[in-house]
């Protein structure tokens, strides 16, 4: 293939991505338990109220913890110089539980914003403890990162339930650890439009990120401030795994799959890739809502139940496809 | 079950007085040789309803919950918590007879090889008539018939008042709030007794026998739009001091049903409807509860 072939190709993959994400948005606003249809629209000022209030909310908070989470598994993946890692495998969306249940037994009546903040400092530090730790495994046994990330994250998830146990607050962590949009209506997801900040942020160093992603001697070699970089992008990968957490609860697999399937086809340049990963974040993410909302209509299944499931075939898939092409 | 018979054949040997009661559990019916003098109790409903009928309880769970029954906790052991019993403590207090229930029924093959244990445990469509019968089972087991007679005279006033005031007042949707998020409770659901006993019709008709409810969306109650709303707040029952459920439930599609509009929403006794339930003391105040909030609409 020439590289004018392969931009045209791309262009085309980049127009198809880009309608399935407007159909799902569409979709997602006319798929609920009130009948719901475009014509209503146009003549019914309760339609209009109900599409503000309920559909429109859900579409944008499922679309911002989408996009947020793949680039924060897409971030967390330069930090950690690890493909098989992401925030609620590797303990970040453990310790940002730990820190909500935190406030909760200290500070019952707290609010949704000091619950964030709460949540992204311990979700910080306990992602930065992560890195610390998964810095000193032997680089040439890529396994070794996501394994040790998988024991840290269930020992954070150990700690959680242990405290809540004591606390009598077993079942209800459930609450937060299982992401959930069925709460979701105007004025309860705004904070994540934080997320969409953070992915901005991303974005902006993209280039630099990249360059992290390399290692740390040739980041530095380069001209990167290392450090600098390292932490700004722990702030990126806690503050979007914190919110998320706080305001549906966690999201499983979408940080894992999306930045894979995405550089199978538009590589590893960061600045490429980022727009692809949100976009395509926030389809699954969409499109699990949607299937979640119809399952079991006119109930709810959970969107991390649903994830759960569609985001462990696809993980096979990737697996067993890497394995063909090797 | 047969290692308890065996065992309270054993212990009928030395038994000093000859007083037998048979019961009904919910494992089936259970001969009790001798009265228990010494006991202890992992379920919230049947300490309710023990209590009520004055029976000295030896050991209880470390969080009891109802505010009503904080005293139980002096002159008492604690002895684990309603899920998972602290077999040491059962050990050291030495009880005659175990009651678990509920939360605390998946235990009773640990605490049997403590002491001989009964199984409380009351349904959920029919949690009236397991009220009755356990409320005759302790009235027999303690000697106390008299006090339990009365109970149960007391219980079916509650019944009947609440019967009296729902009739042809409309319909009604169970819903619990848990944080931000709410399930709807339907007629075979654990909650569903209030719909069964009382003849108050459901909102929704079809909404399925899950006993722990089905999560739904703000939108579903919109659409159900029932003239009532029964509303248990999870995180009051639990005593954790979460967003509560009148600021989950008011938002703007939840403000459309008729039943918001018309102040026809009733916040039940959460942890006497959620943790006690079958308790009759917990549902006195619950059939209370609904009584007053029914009789002051037109």
């Amino acid at each position: 293939m020439t590289a004018a072939a392969a931009n045209r190709s791309h262009g085309l993959v980049g127009i198809a991505a880009i309608l399935v994400l407007a159909a799902l948005s569409i979709a997602s606003l006319f798929v609920g338990v009130s009948a719901l249809t475009p014509r209503q629209l146009l003549n019914d000022p309760e339609a209009l109220r109900l599409l503000v209030e309920s559909r429109l909310p859900r579409t944008l908070a499922a679309i911002l913890a989408g996009g947020g989470l793949a680039i924060a598994g897409l971030v967390m993946q330069s930090l950690a110089r690890n493909r098989f890692v992401e925030p609620t495998t590797a303990g970040t969306a453990q310790s940002a539980a730990l820190g909500i249940l935190v406030v909760t037994l200290l500070w019952p009546d707290a609010s949704m914003m000091s619950k964030t903040i709460v949540a992204s400092v311990t979700a910080l530090a306990g992602t930065s403890i992560f890195l610390a730790l998964a810095h000193r495994l032997p680089p040439t046994q890529p396994f070794l990162v996501p394994l040790f990330g998988l024991v840290y994250g269930g020992v954070v998830g150990a700690g959680v339930t242990f405290v809540a146990w004591q606390a009598d607050l077993l079942q209800y962590i459930d609450v937060w650890t299982n992401g959930e949009f069925s709460g979701v209506l105007r004025g309860r997801y705004e904070l994540l439009w934080i997320g969409a900040a953070m992915v901005a942020l991303a974005w902006w160093v993209a280039d630099r990120l990249t360059i992290l992603s390399l290692g740390k001697s040739a980041s530095i070699g380069l001209g990167l401030n290392y450090a600098r970089m390292l932490q700004l992008g722990l702030v990126i990968v806690s503050a979007i795994s914190a919110l998320t957490v706080v305001v549906v609860g966690m999201i499983p697999f979408v940080g894992l799959i999306v930045p894979a399937l995405v550089s199978r086809f538009a590589g590893d340049n960061l600045r490429a890739t980022i727009p692809w990963v949100a976009g395509a974040g926030a389809a699954l993410v969409l499109a699990c809502d949607i299937l979640g909302r119809l399952l079991r209509y006119p109930y709810e299944v959970p969107v991390g139940t649903v994830l759960g499931v569609v985001g462990a075939l696809m993980f096979l898939g990737i697996l067993f496809r890497r394995h063909d092409d090797g | 079950m047969r290692r308890l018979f065996i065992g309270l054949a054993a212990s009928a040997f030395c038994a000093l007085n000859a007083f037998a009661a048979e019961i009904d559990t919910a494992l089936g019916p259970v001969t009790i040789d001798g009265r228990p003098e010494t006991i202890a109790v992992y379920d919230i409903a049947a300490i309710d309803t023990l209590d009520r009928l004055g029976v000295q309880i030896d050991g209880v769970p470390d969080t009891l919950y109802l505010p009503q029954l904080s005293g139980l906790k002096d002159g008492a052991e604690t002895v684990g918590t309603i899920f998972e019993p602290n077999l040491e403590a059962l050990s050291a207090l030495g009880p005659d007879l175990i009651i678990v229930g509920g939360r605390s029924s998946p235990a009773i093959e640990a605490t049997r090889r403590v002491a001989p244990s009964i199984d409380m445990t009351m349904g959920g469509d029919d949690l009236l008539a397991d009220a009755r019968s356990r409320l005759a089972a302790y009235g027999a087991l303690f000697a106390v018939e008299a006090e339990a007679d009365e109970a149960l005279r007391e219980l079916d006033a509650s019944v009947e008042a609440a019967r009296k005031a729902v009739a042809g007042k409309g319909n009604a949707l169970i819903l619990m709030t848990s944080g931000p998020k709410i399930s709807a409770y339907g007629v075979g659901s654990r909650f569903g007794w209030v719909h069964e006993t009382l003849d108050l019709p459901p909102a929704v008709k079809s909404l399925d026998a899950a006993n722990h409810g089905e999560a739904v969306s703000f939108e579903f109650v919109r659409d159900a739009d029932p003239d009532w709303l029964i509303v248990l707040d999870r995180a009051a029952a639990i005593g954790s001091g979460e967003q509560n459920a009148k600021a989950t439930l008011d938002n703007a599609l939840v403000t459309e049903t008729k039943a918001w509009k018309s102040g026809q929403v009733i916040y039940i006794p959460a942890a006497d409807f959620y943790i006690a339930a079958g308790g009759v003391q917990a549902m006195g105040r619950v059939l209370a509860a609904i009584t007053e909030a029914f009789s002051h609409s037109q």
